[in-house]
């Protein structure tokens, strides 16, 4: 099942990707290939990759997946906490230069602790209040510039 | 007579007390990052690339060398001690190795495997050195084509031996190569699939990519697993780290071969420490006159594995070094270390910048005895990193990671990428489409499509130039035959089993 998704997004991206190459506008002097012949080579072996999957899914149908493998029923509950991961660090990203690197980090690892080492409040709190200023002066002397933001220092 | 004054010049590059100190902290973070279940030497070294800018390249690449052969060394820690592969490649140290700690015998484990990881890590730095110097003079012959050919290679044998389904690598590299054309045509001049946005102009930031398809992607698997409620049991460590005579003169051979044949297949681009690990495991229990004692703590299923994954890393240096192409996924990343600092690997290299190429290859003999130092009476507090809990170490690299990225260009259109590429390759992992490949393909894309160009401007448009050379035409041959062996050889074997049927 799954390598059919595969084959069908393979598939997919390689027709976006060759419609997208004939857009490139191309004045073809001096090259005799132009910017257009590589991508295009490259289209044509995502299809050759795809249709190779193609080729193994077939031969391994007979075999089918063991019942094992598909429990009757499925648990999505930590793809979600997956999905609440990244939507929460793409927020952290945002705030990342709106309340500044130390504020913004502090209240992402805090948050995230909270959830994955659960119970342990105090552990948790100084270990991201003391990463966040620690690893900003750390950094700071490496002149490696991270967002101020709203403190003063 | 040149070359040995090369040699012994690098020696004086490296014993300099500022390249010492970077070669202890590459080996030590090494040890660190090989211990910590869930973050890589490939994630390691992408995150440092961003720190390490201001810092002159020898130290720079000193430091990220020893975090690549490190890790190694810290990787049989945690397969032994936990039963989970510290990194990727010490997964058949695993097998043994913690069978060993179950029965009492955890200092002997964890004495064997950095005692066959210096031995052999030792043993692969001298066939670097001995190997480097034909091998460029081979490399300075190649033109665009000869390349170009070299660079397919590469990719191919990456592709079949990655990952269980060669199609679903193929994918991963065929995508990577897309990736990498994304930004402005360096010869024409024109935009391509930049979709409008501005950041995208220079390309899609090759360390940006890895992070998130190393370190961020990695993240998420280990917090998926954390949710499922997966928590391994910690062996504790008693006794003396140290083995008994017998159990040393039962790992002696097992080193040396195990470093054989990570050496060799270090060179060879495409199968890495893994594989390397597991034929060392494969050919000692085949030599074994007890096979049945593999898997219920035989210490050459120790010994020889961890030797074959330590030698594998200086091997895997000399494709990296002498020909300017990588083999594999964390060399690819140290690739990208060196472009960063604007140095081009490969023979050119030897010929315009000895000191820095030698002062690399020779720091390494430094640093297997530095961690050799680490890894037996220190190793204790290595093993406590291991009581880190796993929630907070997950959220720190997460924060490291934005860090990295962040760092680069002082840019947050750069994090959403690495974000884009963390759910990528967490993505990848659950459909079981390897990343190495891609990474591969990312940082050598460029490259290839220049030398692509160069090679059909010479010949006015002819593809026969990708044949017209015995090294072009081997390097197509080999290029084939790795994509068609795996399609080939289960019905070569098929074929034999039913013919050999048919006889009985």
């Amino acid at each position: 099942m799954t390598d059919r998704v595969i084959f069908a997004c393979a598939v997919a991206v390689a027709a976006v990707y060759l419609y997208a190459t004939t857009l490139i506008p191309s004045l073809e002097i001096g090259d005799p290939l132009g910017p257009k012949a590589f991508p295009r080579l490259l289209g044509v072996c995502l299809l050759i990759a795809a249709g190779l999957l193609f080729v193994e899914t077939w031969k391994e149908r007979g075999r089918g997946e063991p019942l094992a493998e598909r429990p009757a029923a499925r648990d999505y509950r930590h793809l979600w906490v997956v999905a609440a991961v990244v939507a929460w660090t793409a927020a952290y990203y945002a705030a990342f230069e709106k309340l500044g690197y130390v504020l913004a980090t502090a209240v992402y690892l805090f948050a995230l602790m909270a959830w994955f080492n659960r119970g342990r409040w105090l552990a948790n709190v100084l270990t991201s209040l003391l990463f966040s200023a620690l690893s900003y002066a750390l950094f700071l002397r490496l002149d490696v510039n991270l967002p101020k933001g709203v403190l003063p220092f | 007579m040149e070359t040995l004054a090369h040699i012994l010049n690098g020696f004086a590059v490296c014993l300099q007390p500022i390249n010492l100190w970077y070669t202890f902290v590459g080996v030590f973070l090494g040890t660190v990052i090989g211990v910590l279940p869930g973050i890589g030497p490939s994630a390691g070294i992408a995150l440092l690339i961003p720190v390490t800018y201001g810092m002159n390249p020898t130290s720079a690449l000193i430091m990220m060398a020893g975090i690549f052969y490190g890790a190694r060394y810290g990787g049989s820690t945690t397969a032994i001690l936990i039963n989970t592969p510290g990194e990727a490649s010490s997964v058949m140290t695993a097998l043994d190795g913690y069978q060993m700690a179950k029965k009492g015998r955890a200092g002997a484990a964890l004495a064997i495997s950095a005692l066959a990881s210096f031995i052999a890590g030792t043993l692969g730095v001298i066939g670097l050195t001995i190997f480097a110097v034909p091998l460029t003079s081979l490399a300075l012959k190649f033109g665009p084509a000869e390349y170009f050919t070299l660079m397919l290679f590469a990719m191919t044998a990456v592709s079949s031996l990655a990952g269980r389904s060669p199609a679903k690598a193929m994918i991963s590299t065929v995508l990577g190569l897309m990736i990498s054309t994304i930004g402005i045509d360096l010869q024409s001049g024109q935009p391509r699939y930049t979709m409008g946005i501005p950041e995208l102009q220079d390309g899609v930031g090759f360390i940006i990519a890895v992070v998130g398809l190393f370190a961020i992607a990695e993240v998420f698997y280990t917090m998926e697993e954390m949710t499922k409620g997966v928590r391994p049991e910690i062996i504790r460590l008693r006794g003396s780290v140290w083995l008994t005579r017998q159990e040393w003169n039962r790992s002696l051979m097992p080193m040396m071969r195990g470093g054989v044949i990570g050496f060799v297949i270090g060179v060879l681009p495409g199968a890495g420490g893994t594989i390397a690990a597991i034929l060392s495991y494969v050919w000692e229990k085949r030599l074994s006159k007890h096979p049945e004692q593999f898997g219920q703590g035989a210490i050459e299923g120790v010994a020889g594995p961890e030797a074959a994954n330590n030698s594998d890393t200086a091997g895997a240096m000399v494709p990296l070094l002498t020909l300017g192409i990588p083999g594999g996924g964390a060399t690819a990343v140290m690739m990208g270390a060196f472009i960063m600092y604007g140095i081009q690997p490969g023979p050119l290299l030897f010929q315009n910048r000895p000191d820095l190429v030698w002062g690399l290859i020779d720091s390494m003999y430094i640093g297997n005895i530095m961690l050799l130092i680490l890894n037996l009476p220190l190793i204790g507090l290595f093993v406590r990193l291991l009581y880190i809990p796993g929630g907070i170490l997950m959220a720190l690299i997460m924060a490291i990671s934005a860090i990295g990225i962040y760092a680069i260009n002082g840019n947050l259109v750069e994090l959403y990428i690495g974000l884009a590429f963390g759910v990528l390759g967490y993505v990848f992992r659950k459909v079981d489409i390897p990343v190495a490949p891609m990474v591969l393909s990312l940082v050598l894309g460029g490259m290839m499509e220049q030398s692509f160009r160069q090679a059909m401007t010479i010949s006015g448009g002819n593809p026969a130039i990708f044949v017209g050379s015995t090294i072009c035409v081997t390097l197509v041959l080999l290029s084939v035959l790795s994509v068609a062996l795996p399609f080939i050889l289960p019905r070569l074997k098929a074929w034999r089993e039913g013919a050999a049927q048919e006889k009985a």
